[in-house]
């Protein structure tokens, strides 16, 4: 397919990756964080890391939106969706996120109207063919879904169809990067960027990190290639002791993101004094709540939200892998108690999770050799 | 709901070969084959599946015209991305 095939090509892989062993001190151990969980999917499912040499260590962010959801938040629908005349739709991996007692999954079997949408105007489809139901859409994501949420609300304002609302559990990219840059206890050379997040935001929102934290960044795709140029590039940015934002993915990410998706996103919606992310805590103006314009299309408001406080499972150890402190497979219970099967911790369900990806593709392949 | 080809667990969303559609930063390269102007929506193909689009954020549209779908949103259009790079 146009667009994709030409990321893929082995013979190119190859130059990129003799590239890389070109820009590398020897001694030297590079850290580089990609921040995106699709980013963590390519990286294992293509073996990119078997490419790069054994002192450049890519370790994964807290960017995938289904892994970052605390089990409170997992309650707190469990609950709407319990309520009589509720119908309630969220995003096919949301479903599986264990919640202090038990996924909407289980809530499901259990007699709750939940449904599997791939979309916000699938959910508020639902809505137009269910008038006698209250229909609630599950609104998770970062800066890439949350425009889509915006845009379905605005219609539904605009058709009249007063029985949908939106529990909005949306998040934003940047205050968690600068809670892992304040973190003591990891160091980081550079970043992989958040590419759709970027197509929405821009590349501005990152030139914090080389000002106020003297780390590169390059804004990189998804297909293997993509990422491989985005390792040389931070890499040279180190050689060359440069230190700015860089986009890689220029075919699809402008400089200045997409206006009209930022615009609709301000009038939607506002940001939260703060937010409880899994495994990080609570990080100021970190999660997105629908603006008081649009308050009557606001689940939290129209319905009374137990707003549930969970202690992650002892056990699980999410938020050191969320922080990259640690391997998913240093996790205790990873690939024993822990599978996509029957996760404990929300990394293993979904696709984008450091450790389903992990899981899934690259579990018999831990040791690389040194450079 | 289908199954994700090859995959060992039953819950599994079907999100075909690439990553699940309906999250993380992920989106997917889709082609336009019918325009409905007046609601703003378009239906695409990604070659295999087709599905409604809202195209806002993207407009101008055309027929052919290739998007960037994210979550039933196309939140970029390729051709003139790439034009522009």
């Amino acid at each position: 397919m146009k667009f994709v095939d030409e990321f893929r090509d082995p013979e190119l892989g190859r130059v990129l990756a003799a590239e890389i062993l070109s820009l590398v001190e020897p001694g030297r151990h590079y850290k580089f964080m990609e921040v995106c969980g699709g980013h963590t999917h390519s990286i294992y499912k293509y073996g990119v890391d078997d490419l790069l040499p054994a002192n450049v260590e890519l370790v994964h962010g807290p960017g995938c939106p289904v892994c970052v959801i605390p089990m409170g938040r997992v309650d707190d629908g469990i609950a709407v969706a319990r309520r009589e005349g509720v119908i309630f739709t969220c995003f096919g991996d949301m479903m599986r996120v264990p919640g202090s007692e038990g996924s909407l999954l289980e809530a499901k079997a259990a007699g709750a109207d939940i449904r599997m949408v791939y979309s916000p105007l699938d959910a508020l489809r639902i809505a137009k063919q269910n008038p006698d139901r209250e229909v609630v859409f599950f609104a998770i994501g970062f800066e890439t879904t949350a425009p889509s949420t915006a845009l379905t609300l605005k219609r539904a304002r605009a058709e009249g169809v007063s029985n949908f609302s939106c529990m909005c559990s949306h998040v934003t990219i940047v205050p968690p990067l600068r809670a892992l840059l304040e973190s003591p206890d990891l160091r980081l050379d550079g970043f992989i960027g958040p590419g759709h997040v970027s197509t929405v935001v821009g590349a501005r929102p990152f030139e914090f990190i080389p000002i106020d934290y003297g780390r590169p960044v390059v804004i990189a795709g998804f297909e293997p290639l993509d990422i491989l140029q985005a390792v040389s590039m931070i890499l040279r940015q180190l050689r060359e002791d440069r230190c700015q934002v860089e986009n890689q993915y220029k075919r699809v990410v402008p400089y200045e993101g997409n206006l009209r998706a930022l615009e609709v996103m301000s009038e939607v919606f506002a940001l939260r004094p703060h937010f409880e992310w899994r495994g990080l805590g609570f990080i100021s103006h970190s999660g997105l709540r629908l603006s008081d314009a649009y308050a009557e299309l606001d689940t939290e408001r129209r319905f009374v939200v137990p707003g549930v406080r969970v202690a992650d499972p002892k056990a699980c150890q999410c938020g050191e892998v969320l922080k990259g402190v640690i391997k998913p497979w240093e996790c205790k219970v990873f690939g024993t108690a822990c599978t996509p099967e029957r996760p404990i911790g929300t990394c293993m369900v979904s696709s984008e999770g450091a450790c389903a990806a992990y899981y899934n593709y690259g579990r018999f392949a831990r040791e690389r050799e040194v450079v | 709901m289908s199954l994700s080809a090859g995959s060992t667990n039953p819950f599994a969303p079907a999100c075909g070969s690439e990553h699940c559609i309906t999250c993380g930063d992920d989106g997917v390269p889709m082609v336009i084959v019918a325009l409905d102007p007046e609601r703003g929506l378009a239906l695409c193909s990604d070659g295999a599946d087709r599905s409604t689009v809202e195209t806002a954020l993207v407009e101008p549209v055309r027929l052919g015209d290739r998007l960037l779908v994210h979550a039933g949103t196309a939140i970029a259009k390729l051709d003139s991305v790439l034009a522009r790079s």
